[in-house]
């Protein structure tokens, strides 16, 4: 049993350098397929997180009447945070109103407040909305919540439903190509794989027969070339993984902040070739045993 | 040792065997012939059971083809040698590689696959030809390999499935030579070939096959 152990070892490891070339673009076309199905995982969820990211800046301002003595704000600030979908609200008083006005227009006002003798800027609310109410129709819920409270007038509470209105429009468009391109994506992928496993299949097929006849066990026959097809899906999913990086430290584009690649992808990648190789062996093997 | 009782099979395309019979005893020399696609092949299939018949039986030493398992198929097949028309090698390793396959794949001790496999390649006199690869030997002698591996574990039983078809006249002469060597230290020989001329040069027994029927 030992010697049969160590043969299949053996055998599955000496078959990796006998069959050189159909190993190498098995490994190859692992590759290419997974760097495919990683471009398109990277755009996903980096386009996600944009998405998240803008959403999570939608906010309504709620101007204050000056004549509002700090008891009634505070009143004001308590009703606004009952209302279904506020997650947080920040008082801006009226000097730190002049404060964000200067830094919004840096030099070009700077004497705006002393030639005009006193600060007509409102204090304000900044009404910063759940995740789920971060839409046109969320913000409108809160929005007309809002204006039903005493002492607010619509035109008292704003909030850029244009952007919004304008995200959706482009989020469902980019959702329907995201669908077709990743559907081109898995589909090209997976001819590609399958294509891999019939070159697989071609390339065992004579060393399978030869094991049929001369009397070999289904373990003598399987294990070598599964140990074949993980090593070599292996290292398809190291290449993708290694190509993946360097695009990436290349494009300086992760440094940069724009696109932001976990690791958890290029450990993912590495997995799926693996498990592509082990799945496109088991098929040779079923095709043959 | 092997015994055919009224075996059918039908293939999709119509061809196969009807109700055919054969028996080969310890130390018989058989010819099988017939016109291609006559079914030879496929009375040798049904002998290490690569094919089942639908109908009928074979027995081969112990087993039997109603009642065999499908994890007693490898053990029923290294009591058997078999060798084709296209030797079946492995190009990717030497000839000392390719005979020693047939023990490695059954778990034999390191010690003995060399033991074995050296004697094995004594017996067709390509001992000095351990290390050379499939590509660089003759037809004859890639069948001389093949027959190695056929024989190197000690099988009662050694089907020959038209193992000189490839082969020039001169080779297939030693080829039969080989097979009746083996045949002479008690090995049965059941071989399948066209080759009317080869057949009716010897004097052994003949078994006549055309159109999956078996005539004598």
């Amino acid at each position: 049993m030992i010697q049969g152990l160590i043969f299949v070892i053996k055998e599955g490891f000496m078959g990796l350098v006998r069959a050189r070339f159909s190993g190498l673009v098995a490994t190859f076309t692992v590759a290419i397929s997974l760097i495919l199905l990683g471009v398109f995982l990277i755009i996903t969820v980096n386009f996600g997180r944009v998405v998240e990211n803008l959403r999570s800046r939608v906010e309504l301002e709620v101007f204050l009447e000056d004549a509002l003595n700090e008891e009634n704000i505070q009143k004001l600030r308590g009703e606004i945070k009952k209302i279904n979908g506020v997650s947080e609200i920040i008082f801006i008083s009226k000097e730190m109103a002049i404060l964000e006005f200067h830094d919004l227009f840096k030099n070009e006002q700077k004497d705006y407040f002393e030639t005009l003798g006193y600060n007509p800027l409102p204090a304000s609310f900044r009404v910063k909305l759940k995740e789920d109410f971060q839409t046109v129709t969320g913000a409108e819920y809160v929005f007309n919540e809002i204006i039903t409270l005493k002492q607010i007038n619509t035109k008292d509470v704003v909030y850029r439903k244009e952007f919004l209105v304008l995200l959706e429009k482009y989020i469902k468009i980019a959702i329907v190509v995201g669908l077709i391109v990743g559907v081109i994506v898995c589909i090209s992928a997976l001819l590609l794989v399958s294509n891999n496993i019939k070159l697989i299949i071609f390339s065992k097929a004579t060393i399978i027969e030869t094991m049929k006849l001369v009397g070999a066990t289904r373990f003598f026959i399987q294990v070598p070339l599964h140990i074949q097809g993980t090593v070599q899906g292996f290292m398809g999913g190291v290449v993708s993984a290694l190509f993946l990086y360097g695009l990436m430290r290349l494009g300086s584009v992760e440094i940069s902040g724009l696109i932001n690649v976990s690791w958890k992808i290029y450990w993912s990648l590495t997995l799926m070739g693996a498990l592509l190789g082990v799945s496109g062996s088991f098929t040779a093997v079923r095709r043959y045993l | 040792m092997i015994r055919i009782h009224n075996a059918s099979l039908k293939y999709a395309t119509g061809d196969g065997l009807d109700r055919i019979n054969l028996e080969i005893k310890s130390g018989d020399f058989v010819f099988l012939v017939g016109p291609t696609g006559a079914g030879k092949s496929t009375v040798l299939k049904l002998i290490y059971m690569e094919e089942f018949p639908t109908e009928g039986y074979v027995v081969v030493q112990d087993y039997n083809s109603n009642d065999i398992s499908y994890k007693e198929i490898p053990y029923l097949r290294r009591t058997l040698g078999v060798i084709f028309q296209d030797f079946k090698l492995l190009d990717d390793r030497d000839v000392f590689e390719n005979v020693a396959f047939a023990l490695r794949v059954t778990g034999t001790r390191s010690r003995d696959v060399k033991r074995r496999t050296l004697r094995a390649l004594a017996d067709v006199r390509l001992s000095h030809k351990s290390r050379k690869m499939p590509h660089e030997l003759s037809g004859g002698e890639k069948q001389r390999i093949a027959i190695a591996r056929a024989i190197v574990n000690e099988p009662s039983i050694l089907l020959a499935d038209e193992p000189t078809g490839n082969l020039d006249p001169k080779t297939t002469v030693e080829i039969m030579n080989i097979l009746e060597k083996l045949n002479a230290r008690g090995t049965a020989v059941l071989m399948a070939t066209h080759n009317y001329e080869l057949v009716n040069r010897s004097s052994k027994r003949v078994v006549s096959i055309k159109n999956g029927r078996t005539l004598s």
